[in-house]
């Protein structure tokens, strides 16, 4: 199959049609990422980071402790109400046990204390906030994600999907997604600007830019390393050193901008 | 156009559309001084973000410009296009209406889950009737004393072991309850077949505690007991059972809808059907504990207000917002 015709058929699995510039986008990232883009009326992709298995497990692991903690508490706590101990603890076992997801989800953190301190979050698949109904019928398939034990479904279906959709979350059209970062802004360092010594892709650029934010985080002597590799950018080919990281990272700042 | 030119020339929409964002998440907290931005504006910078957003894409400028853009897209993605679901309103509209309307929508459904649980009940409850002693293939043999001092003339209160006080039975009866009905929707899941399971089990087990109990000439406890929270609580349990089944059966027959999308409407639609089978069942809970084990109330008394509740129930499932547009 010639190249055409294999873009040509990738194009095709796209059902929605992108516009160019997203199409790019969703096609590049396809083969190795987990990313899924929901498209706004706008034409706009964005981009929504499905959590793992991993990260799932631990929020649960949190959420169980906390819900355990609280039942303790209450019933600590509650210990001089008397007769009306009892059934408050019943209808609090029942709600820590059905609507404890619930409730966080729908409050304005989208998220159970779990996820938020693992960084999760609850979304719909086009990335809005989740409804009420959603939200609801995912915690109540919970109950069929747990069969025939221990969360089996759950683990299988996990596996099993792109985007780690356990039973519920594929009912209610939800996605438990990575809570983006903020990317570093790369300093406005007072290097004179270079003029780069060839014309560079826009990819390029936004590699050598990239290196420039992640400067102050990397060990000088990595930074001579991944530095190197641009080094022809900066008309110093085959050569390192500080001499050609500060190079480099001049370049960046004339591809910011500066003059 | 170099990254820190186009970040001069925009970052002032950005900064507006920002704040404005920022403004509408702390509306509720904190009394504003400035004059909320109208939503005309709000979508307006929106749809300029967004050209910005697949410019900064297409020219592949520096990852923090796009990623702030693309947080401001998605935060105002996100307030513009959010709908509330919450309120009294929606709650109103849904008793009033939707509750009513989708178990009419789900009929075969709650056609199948009521024979699958009543045929059982009436055939395993006149088996021990005759057969007293096929209860014990059902209950443990202590339970079964256990049901019969329960239902006694001598018990204080109808329906308990001990002296547990009515708001103890209420929260146990919430708890059992509600979790009972939730899971026999939930496993409907397993291509409906968990729900036919609870639907039958529980079937089963009713008649046979009622055949047991109307054997030893108990009658007069047990169904004074029953027949008024039963109203509330047995509709709701076939209830759940047939929307569990519409999600077992979008499973199984899709239809023209791929397997996955058919599942996100069927929950869709039956999750509603799931909201009043657990508001049914707080109230069959509340008559449960305070009323139908109460002694001293006389059990005409609780033959007519069960009469009533019969009435009013399938009245409401079966009339109740059909005209509303």
């Amino acid at each position: 199959m010639n190249r055409d015709a294999a873009s040509h058929v990738s194009g095709g699995v796209l059902r929605y049609q992108l516009s160019t510039i997203n199409c790019q986008l969703a096609v590049n990232n396809a083969v190795l990422d987990t990313a899924v883009y929901a498209e706004t009326p706008e034409g706009i992709l964005i981009e929504l980071r499905p959590a793992g298995i991993v990260a799932r497990f631990y929020a649960f692991s949190i959420d169980f402790a906390i819900r355990i903690g609280i039942f303790f508490l209450a019933s600590f706590v509650s210990a001089g109400l008397g007769m009306l101990r009892l059934a408050f603890l019943f209808i609090l076992m029942f709600v820590l046990e059905w609507f404890y997801p619930v409730l966080f989800e729908l409050s304005r953190w989208g998220a159970t204390p779990g996820k938020q301190a693992l960084g999760l979050k609850v979304v719909m698949d086009n990335g809005l906030p989740i409804t009420p109904a959603a939200s609801l019928t995912r915690n109540l398939l919970r109950f069929a994600d747990f069969l025939p034990l221990m969360y089996g479904f759950a683990f299988v279906s996990m596996l099993m999907r792109k985007d780690f959709k356990r039973l519920g979350d594929i009912a209610a059209a939800t996605l438990v997604v990575h809570q983006p970062l903020p990317v570093p802004k790369p300093a406005q360092q007072d290097i004179e600007p270079l003029a780069p010594a060839r014309t560079l892709a826009p990819q390029d650029q936004a590699a050598i830019i990239a290196l420039a934010a992640r400067a102050s985080r990397l060990t000088p002597e990595r930074l001579d390393e991944l530095a190197a590799i641009a080094a022809p950018v900066a008309g110093a080919e085959g050569k390192s050193g500080p001499e050609v990281t500060r190079r480099v990272l001049a370049v960046a700042q004339w591809l910011l901008g500066k003059r | 156009m170099t990254p820190l030119k186009f970040e001069q020339l925009y970052e002032r929409d950005w900064n507006e559309l920002e704040n404005a964002l920022q403004r509408l998440r702390n509306k509720r907290r904190e009394k504003q001084d400035e004059k909320p931005l109208s939503g005309e504006r709000i979508a307006e910078l929106y749809r300029r973000t967004c050209e910005h957003l697949a410019l900064a894409r297409a020219r592949s400028y520096p990852a923090h410009l796009v990623e702030r853009l693309d947080r401001l897209t998605s935060d105002a993605h996100q307030a513009i296009y959010q709908h509330r679901e919450l309120g009294l309103n929606r709650l109103y509209r849904l008793f009033a209406v939707e509750f009513p309307r989708a178990v009419r929508a789900h009929a075969p459904y709650v056609w199948v889950a009521t024979a699958v649980f009543a045929l059982p009940m009436l055939i395993i409850g006149l088996l021990v009737y005759y057969k007293p002693e096929l209860v014990l293939s059902v209950v443990p043999p202590e339970m079964a004393t256990m049901y019969e001092q329960m239902y006694s003339d001598e018990a204080e209160s109808i329906g308990r072991r001990g002296a547990e006080s009515d708001w103890v039975m209420f929260g146990l009866y919430i708890r059992n309850n509600i979790g009972i009905a939730f899971q026999c929707f939930a496993s409907g899941l397993t291509v409906g077949i968990g729900s036919l399971f609870f639907l039958a089990y529980n079937g089963v087990f009713a008649g046979a505690v009622a055949g047991f109990l109307t054997e030893k000439g108990l009658s007069s406890t047990f169904y004074s007991f029953v027949v008024t929270h039963a109203a509330f609580e047995l509709t709701a349990i076939v209830l759940s059972g047939a929307a569990g089944l519409r999600i077992g059966h979008a499973l199984l027959a899709p239809g023209r809808h791929a397997r996955a999308q058919a599942l996100v409407i069927a929950a869709r639609e039956s999750i509603v059907i799931v909201y009043g089978v657990a508001a049914m069942l707080l109230i069959a809970a509340g008559i449960e504990a305070f009323w139908s084990a109460a002694r001293w109330i006389p059990n005409a008394v609780k033959y007519t207000v069960a009469a009533f509740s019969w009435t009013a129930v399938l009245l409401y499932l079966t009339v109740q917002g059909r005209r509303a547009g």
